[in-house]
This record gives structure tokens, sequence and C-alpha cells, in this order.
């Protein structure tokens, strides 16, 4: 179960609980509410309706950074392909038992397709069911159903080769050679959640290939928090006087890892690399307090999905990848800035 | 002792009613306590003892009905107003706190405050406290080795002691006993009735509320015996025997 | 004729004695630890880690402290982490907003501090309206407020971070007093100055008296209401200021800070010695609860055992201090 692929923070299990169901009530009321506006800015009123595709597209949750950088490319490519965009979601808790009503919901609209992002790989797989049981085509984006048989296409960031471009960030930060030994820490979020081990392993498998004199002398543990991070990346700097480099599996861990490092004022002197493009992180790697971040893209995902959809409607099958890997991005202080921007993620 | 004349009523109650509801708990009922008397208060379960008392005590207020204190008309909206006055009261359940000390127990609620900015800060006098605790305990016979012991180490009956020290050490008219001597052994009540004596001595007046009558018998001046929210009896103690006093709040005599 | 106590035996008094002074226990342990982790590895021992130690205890200890007054009276106030969180976050959009305006940072970050002790008060306040107002009992009525407002930590903030603050907020958290910064320093005579006034004033006699026995309190003429009012904001406002400290140590405003902190409070509380039961607990028990809670936390990571393992270990503190307490109330005979 994919539970945090790009997610803010520690956007892990227990957040999406903690999610309290006392507000869940109320926040319904505005989410119906922020999507009906949402569908009228995407349907200009001279729409010719019974010509243009509707495009459904139903997430996690939208006020994760992640999901709202996957609107700004999905409006995008609507635009251009000129179909209606269905944006769909919880406000905040990313679970099945709040995003398979909402599916329904959508469904029941009758959109030409379905961009669906699951929660749960095996919660939804009755959506998908669903969905093509009325002749409506499924792409799955981010995370996948348990059973991909009936879904057009999986369109996913590649969580191992962000690992792996983990590797390369920090073996360029450090000035890897041959002749000398290296050591780096690797701060995650939960021991179990799939993206932390995906990219652990990518990260693992790349230094094992490329740069053997790095050791990973430790790994610890953030639970979603960066003031645990921080206390974990503190005592490692203390522990580890000879530490090289860092890497911070998730935007929590940066936060905690990029603050440790701050104070301990060895900012340059250990480098830290981050996965995903949140502005604040970006930021910091303009202060080179973060070397490098590793950025999803998620609003070229979206574009894959629309793209997708709209040439299996309309019969051009032929393209039509069943799995779709979107390489991720590495910003660092050599970075464009007109790159940094496209990829960095949109934020409240 | 029964030829007390008017002029020595300390606390009394005229006519006072007291209606829960349809039940009526209190009916006409008024009763006199004189300085340096120990007034006993008994009856049955449900005869209207606890009523009066919280009437008395300023806990509740009656229906109709007067409370004079020394002559003078008085209306208790909270029991402090009571205190205030100089009412102290022991209820039954009430107790000490048992992880304070002896002498924070004596000064509940009216701590003494160290002088200048830390007393005005709240800072606490705590010797003084004991020490003066001691001394008011010792006043009403009552010795404990030290006041700032915690009143958890304490028996039943030192407690006992120590709540009722603590009453007649703020008191500055009357105190009210509800059931002083229950849950204790012969040789605590003992101690309990000997402390009474000692403060009827510094003519408080004591109003003294038990089932155990030979307690109510062997310490009080005169007894108010209540049966169904009516006062069937007041008369000095000397007029009762055990089997006259249990038949008068039976009904049986 | 007078009443006199009667002494109890002195072997068991001897007994007593011994676990009575539960401080001394403590102290114990910790220096059994920190020579435990030295000797695992000799880096423990430096002022560095101590400084890391030092940087974790100020939060837990800031609202263990407050968590002790309320444990005393015989309540529980569950919602110290959250209010941690929330009050970070709150003066992290406040200091955002501030810093947007170009406004001077020394203001700015006092602003925030303003900022977010009034949240934890507010959140108090709420604490102590549910549990007196609406006699809603602490249990119920704090883990409402845990909840609510670790979901308003989500809703606010959308989940992620809060940034764009200050930029000196972070130095202020780097040690400049051998293993001490300056915050922490403050945090430490705030301590003390609860602490004398927990032991030492009117106000704490009360906090004592209520959790001993409320009945009694209450016909002492205390007014059993205002008091807990008081206690609940006064925890709030120290997780406020735990919440600000945090914010001031990853200079951001994290939506997750602080959670499950009310877990950390409580364990520093009751090793400290405190029952929850209420009537019984000291400042110092709470000082020495949370700092060797940190030190496990530190020790466990520069030994480099699984952190899991500190969950382990203080399930076994805890047991032995209850334990310990029963033993004590066992010994103390009498009756």
């Amino acid at each position: 179960m994919v539970l945090d692929s790009g997610s803010p923070g520690g956007a892990t299990l227990e957040r999406k609980i903690m999610s309290s169901s006392i507000k869940r009530r109320s926040l319904a009321a505005v989410a119906i509410g922020a999507s009906a506006v949402l569908a009228t800015a995407a349907v200009p009123a001279t729409s010719h309706a019974a010509a243009k595709l509707k495009i459904a597209f139903v997430m996690g949750a939208e006020s994760d950074p992640f999901f709202q950088a996957m609107k700004v490319g999905a409006v995008a490519e609507a635009k251009v392909k000129n179909v209606d965009l269905i944006w769909q979601g919880d406000p905040s808790v990313y679970s099945p038992a709040t995003q398979i009503p909402i599916a329904d919901a959508v469904l029941a609209q009758k959109p030409d397709g379905l961009v669906l992002i699951p929660t749960d790989p095996t919660a939804l797989q009755a959506t998908v069911t669903k969905a093509v049981a009325a002749k409506i085509p499924v792409v799955n984006v981010d995370t996948h159903v348990g059973d991909l048989t009936n879904v057009v296409s999986f369109i996913t960031g590649d969580n191992a080769d962000g690992g792996s471009k983990a590797a390369d960030a920090i073996a360029k930060a450090i000035k890897y050679s041959s002749s000398k030994k290296f050591q780096v820490a690797v701060g995650l979020t939960s021991a179990t959640a799939t993206t932390n081990v995906a990219r652990l392993e990518g990260f693992k498998a790349q230094i094992a290939a490329k740069y053997p004199n790095i050791t990973i002398v430790d790994v610890a543990y953030s639970q979603s928090q960066p003031a645990v991070a921080n206390t974990n990346v503190s005592n490692w700097l203390t522990k580890y006087p000879n530490l090289n480099g860092i890497f911070a599996i998730d935007g929590t861990n940066a936060d905690g890892a990029a603050s440790a490092i701050q104070a301990k004022g060895l900012v340059g002197k250990v480098a830290l690399v981050g996965y995903d493009a949140y502005k604040k992180n970006v930021d910091l790697i303009g202060k080179r307090v973060i070397t490098a971040l590793i950025a999803q893209d998620p609003a070229q995902e979206a574009k894959r999905a629309i793209d997708t959809l709209v040439d299996y409607i309309g019969g051009k099958t032929a393209g039509i990848q069943k799995n779709v890997v979107i390489p991720n991005f590495t910003i660092d202080i050599y970075t464009h800035a007109k790159e940094k921007k496209q990829y960095t993620y949109v934020q409240k | 002792m029964a030829l007390v004349t008017d002029e020595d009523v300390l606390y009394e109650v005229k006519n006072v009613s007291k209606s829960y509801g349809s039940v009526v708990a209190l009916d006409n009922v008024s009763m006199k306590v004189r300085a340096g008397e120990v007034v006993g208060l008994v009856g049955d379960n449900g005869a209207g003892k606890s009523t009066l008392v919280k009437i008395l005590s300023g806990a509740h207020r009656p229906d109709s009905g007067e409370i004079l204190l020394e002559g003078k008309v008085r209306e208790w909206h909270t029991p402090h107003d009571a205190i205030e006055a100089g009412i102290e009261t022991l209820y039954q359940e009430s107790g000490l706190a048992p992880h304070l000390s002896v002498s924070a127990n004596v000064f509940l609620g009216r701590e003494q405050v160290k002088g200048g900015l830390l007393g005005r800060l709240g800072f606490l006098a705590n010797k003084e406290m004991d020490k003066q605790a001691f001394q008011d305990l010792k006043d009403v016979g009552i010795a404990v080795p030290e006041s700032n012991r915690s009143v958890s180490q304490l028996s039943g009956g030192q407690r006992q002691a120590v709540a009722i020290g603590r009453s007649v050490a703020w008191a500055s008219k009357l105190i009210l006993l509800d059931e002083p001597t229950n849950h204790l052994g012969a040789r605590q009540a003992g101690e309990v009735l000997n402390i009474i004596q000692q403060v009827k001595a510094k003519n408080f007046g004591v109003i003294f509320i038990s089932h155990t009558l030979p307690h109510v018998l062997q310490v009080t001046d005169r007894i108010v015996v209540l049966r169904l929210g009516k006062i069937v009896a007041d008369a000095p103690t000397s007029t009762f025997d055990a089997e006259k006093l249990l038949g008068t709040i039976t009904g049986l005599i | 004729m007078t009443t006199q106590v009667t002494q109890a035996p002195s072997t068991s008094s001897r007994v007593k004695g011994l676990f009575k002074n539960q401080q001394f226990i403590l102290v114990l342990v910790l220096i059994a630890m920190v020579a435990f982790f030295s000797f695992k590895n000799h880096i423990f021992f430096t002022t560095a880690v101590f400084a890391n130690v030092l940087s974790d205890w100020i939060p837990v200890v800031l609202m263990a402290v407050g968590e002790t007054f309320v444990i005393i009276t015989g309540g529980i106030d569950l919602s110290v982490g959250s209010t941690v969180g929330f009050s970070g976050v709150i003066a992290a959009f406040a200091m955002r907003n501030l810093t947007s305006h170009n406004v001077n940072q020394n203001e700015t970050l006092a602003i925030g501090l303003l900022v977010a002790v009034a949240v934890g008060a507010g959140i108090g306040l709420i604490n102590a309206l549910l549990i007196t107002r609406a006699r809603i009992v602490p249990f119920v009525a704090t883990l409402a407020t845990l909840g609510a407002f670790r979901g308003l930590c989500i809703v606010t903030t959308g989940g992620g971070p809060v940034g764009d603050g200050p930029e000196n907020a972070i130095n202020l958290t780097v040690p400049k007093y051998g293993p001490f910064n300056g915050p922490g320093l403050v945090v430490v005579i705030i301590v003390a100055v609860i602490g004398l006034y927990l032991h030492k004033s009117r106000f704490g006699r009360y906090t004592y008296a209520i959790g001993s026995n409320t009945f009694a309190a209450r016909s002492a003429g205390i007014n059993v209401k205002m008091h807990l009012t008081k206690v609940y904001v006064l925890s709030g406002v120290l997780a406020g200021l735990a919440g600000f400290y945090l914010y001031l140590r990853l200079s951001v405003g994290s939506p997750s800070s602080g959670q499950s902190g009310e877990l950390d409070a409580i364990a520093a509380v009751v090793i400290g010695g405190a029952a929850l039961a209420g009537g019984i607990g000291r400042i110092s028990g709470t000082v020495l609860g949370s700092f060797i809670l940190t030190t496990v936390t530190s020790g466990l990571i520069i030994i480099g055992v699984a952190p899991n393992w500190k969950q382990v270990v203080v399930a076994i503190l805890i047991a032995a201090a209850v334990f310990s307490q029963g033993l004590r109330n066992w010994t103390k005979g009498g009756e």
C-alpha cells in the first residue's frame, strides 16, 4: 500500500488517520463547494458540451502540495486538449473511506474517462470494475490498484530512480573519489512505507554499484515529525564527526535535517539531499542548507494521464504504454531558475 | 444548665420549613443553641436531620422561617457566609485532604502568607502555620507530634480529631458536628467526645448530630429529636435514658 | 487526656525512608543511564550530546510541568501535544505574515511568542470550560481537544510546514552557554519558578488540596472551578511555549509537531512520582522524569539501537515508578 508518494512533510498513515472524523463532516460541505467552483472554472459557459470530452480525476487529498501541483498540470493539459476536467478528492484525508464515495459520485456524472489515484490498492479495485462496466476507461496515476488488467495505463514517478539520483547528488556534493572513505546517513519516515523502501533500495543499489567508498552508517525514523528527524540528525552530527552527507527521504526529514545542520553550524560541511520540491526546501538550496532535491513531476503525470485517455477514447491505442514511469528531476544550486520554478510544487 | 435565659441564645432557627418537590423534609421546625451548650440533634434516617444541618450551615436555604445569630436575623447564601459569621461545620463526608500536612489542613482555605512581596505573590508562611496549628490543636486537647506531618499518616481517630480541631480553631461562635464519631473505635470516639467537652468549656455553641445514642447521652446538655420533619422532643439530656431516647426517635413512646 | 500519634514500626519506616525519596532513585537511574550509554559509546559523555538532550528536554519538560499541576488535581490533559502543534503553526503563520511585511526579526519573534502563548492559553481555557462548566471528565474533554486541534493543524496548513519566518529563529537554539541555548536557560528559570510556586504558594497548596480531596477543598471555601480553570490554562500556556520552542528549533511551524507529546509528558510526570489519582507529585520528579526520557532518546541513537526500544525502556520505567508508589503506600501501614 503506497501511502505517501510525494506527499508533504510526513504524509504517512498517522497523518491521514489524525485527520479526525470530527472535521470530516463539516469539510465535506467545503469540498463540494470547492469542487463546484472548480468545475465551473474548468467548463466555460459557452462550451459545446456535446462535442467535448469529460475527464475526471479522483485523487488523494486536495490539500497535499503534490496533488496541487498535479492539478496545475491537469488544468493546463485539459485546456490544451479542450476537455472538461472534473477534479475531486477529499480536502485533506488520504483514505479509501473518504475516497470511495467521492469516486462513486464522480462515476454518476458519467465522465468519458477516469484518472484514479487509488488510496488503497484493494479497496479501490471495485471502483475500477464499476467504471469499466460503465464503459469508462481508467488510468492510474502515482499509485495503482492491485489488479491492473482493466486499467489502460499506470503512470508514476519512479521512487527507486529517485533514490538512485539522490546517491548521485550526494556523491557529487561530497566530491566522491575512490581514494577516500565517506560516511552518509539516511533519514526515513517509517520502516514500512513503500515509497520510503523503494527510495532507500534505489539509493543503496546506486551506492553499491558506483560509489563503493560511501558507507551508510545509520538510518533512523522520523515518525512523520520534523522534530524527531531533527533529534535524530542532531545526534548523528555529534556521533559521526566525519559525516559527509545525509539523504532525507521526504519533506519531514528534510525539514528536521536542515534545521539540525543549521543549528550545529554545519551548513556546507554536511551535504543534505532531500526529496520533493516543496517551495521552502527549494529556497533552502539557495541558502546552501540543502544540497539537492529530487523532484517528482506530478504535473507531467497528470498531462500524460489526460493525453492517454484522450488517445484511448479517440481510438489511437497504438502508442499507449501499459506502464509509464516519469523520471525524476534533480534540483540543485546550478539548476536554472526557470526549471526550479517549473518543478517546485504549488503550495498554499 | 436548664435555667439559661433567652438572652444567652446564640443560634436559633424559627419556624423553618423545607420541601424538596412534594416531599416535606422539615415542617415548622424551631430550635436554639446557647453559648457553652452542646445540643444533640437526633432522629431516624429521613427524619430531616441532614436537611436541618444544611440549613444551619448555609448550604441550603429554608423555604420559610428565620435564622437568627445572636438575636439578629441572618440569611446564608452560601456556606461561606455562615463560616464568615463564625459558624463552622464538620461534614460527615468532608474529612481532610490526606496528602496535605496537618497544618495545611487546619489552615486550608485560610492560609497565612509571608510578609512583603513574597506574600503578595502568594507564598506561604509554612513555619508560622505549623506552629499555630500545633498550638490550636493543643488548646482543644489534640497533640500531634509534628503538624507538618501528612494527614495520611494519622489514624482515623486522629484525623477526626484534627478535623474537629480545625473547626474549633476557626469557629468564633458555633460548631456543627455531623456524625463525628462515625466509623471510630471506642477509644478514638472517646477522644473525640473529650474534645467536644473542651470546646464547650471555651463557651462555643455545639450542635452534635449522631446516630450513636450513648455518645449523645454522654456529651450533650440538651437533646432535640426530629421525626418525619417535625421536632417531637426538646429537653435536657438528664431527662432521657437510652430507652426513652430510642422510643422518642422511633415514635414508640 | 489527649490523642496521640502511634509510631509506625521501625523496620517498615526504614523501608519507607528508602522508597520515599523518589527523586534520589531517579537521580540514580539517570546516572546509571549516562554511565551505560557512555560506556557503550564514549561520545555520549560530551557537551554536544548534552546539548542535544537539553534541546529535546525543553519542550518535554514544559509540557510535563503543566501536566504535573493537572495530574496533581486528579485530572489529565491529553491535549498538550496538539497544543504544541497548533500554537507553533499559528505562530508560524503570524511570523510569516510579519516577515513578508518586512517587520524587524526580533519584533516578529516576540509577537510569535505571544501568539503561541495566547493560542496555548485559549486551548487551556477551552479544556477548562469543558471540564468545569460542561462537566465533561478531563480525559474525554482533552481527548476531544487533542483530536480537534491536531485536525486544525492539518486543515490550516494543508499538511505541510509553515516557513518563511524570521531567519534568525534557528540561531536562538544554538548552544551559547555551555550546552545551554538562550531559550533553554529561560525555560530552566521558568521551571524553577513554577516549581517554587507549586510547592510554596497558596496556588500550589490548592492544587494539591483539590486532587487530594475535592470535597474538603470546596468546604474549605476554595473556588475549585476557578482553580481548575487556572491549572488547565497554565498547562496550555506551557504547551504554547513548547510549540514556540519547536518552531525556533525547526524554523518552521510543523503541523505534526508535538504529536504524541502528551504521552511523553504524562510518562515524565508518572516516572517523576506523581499519582494519576491526584494529590501527589513534585516538579523535581517531573524534571528528572523528562530528563530520563530525553536521555534515553539520544542515548539509543548514539549507541545505535533502534529507537523503538525507547518505548520499551519508558514502559519499564513507568511500571517501576508506579510499583514503587504502591510500595510506598504499602509501607505507610497505619490503618
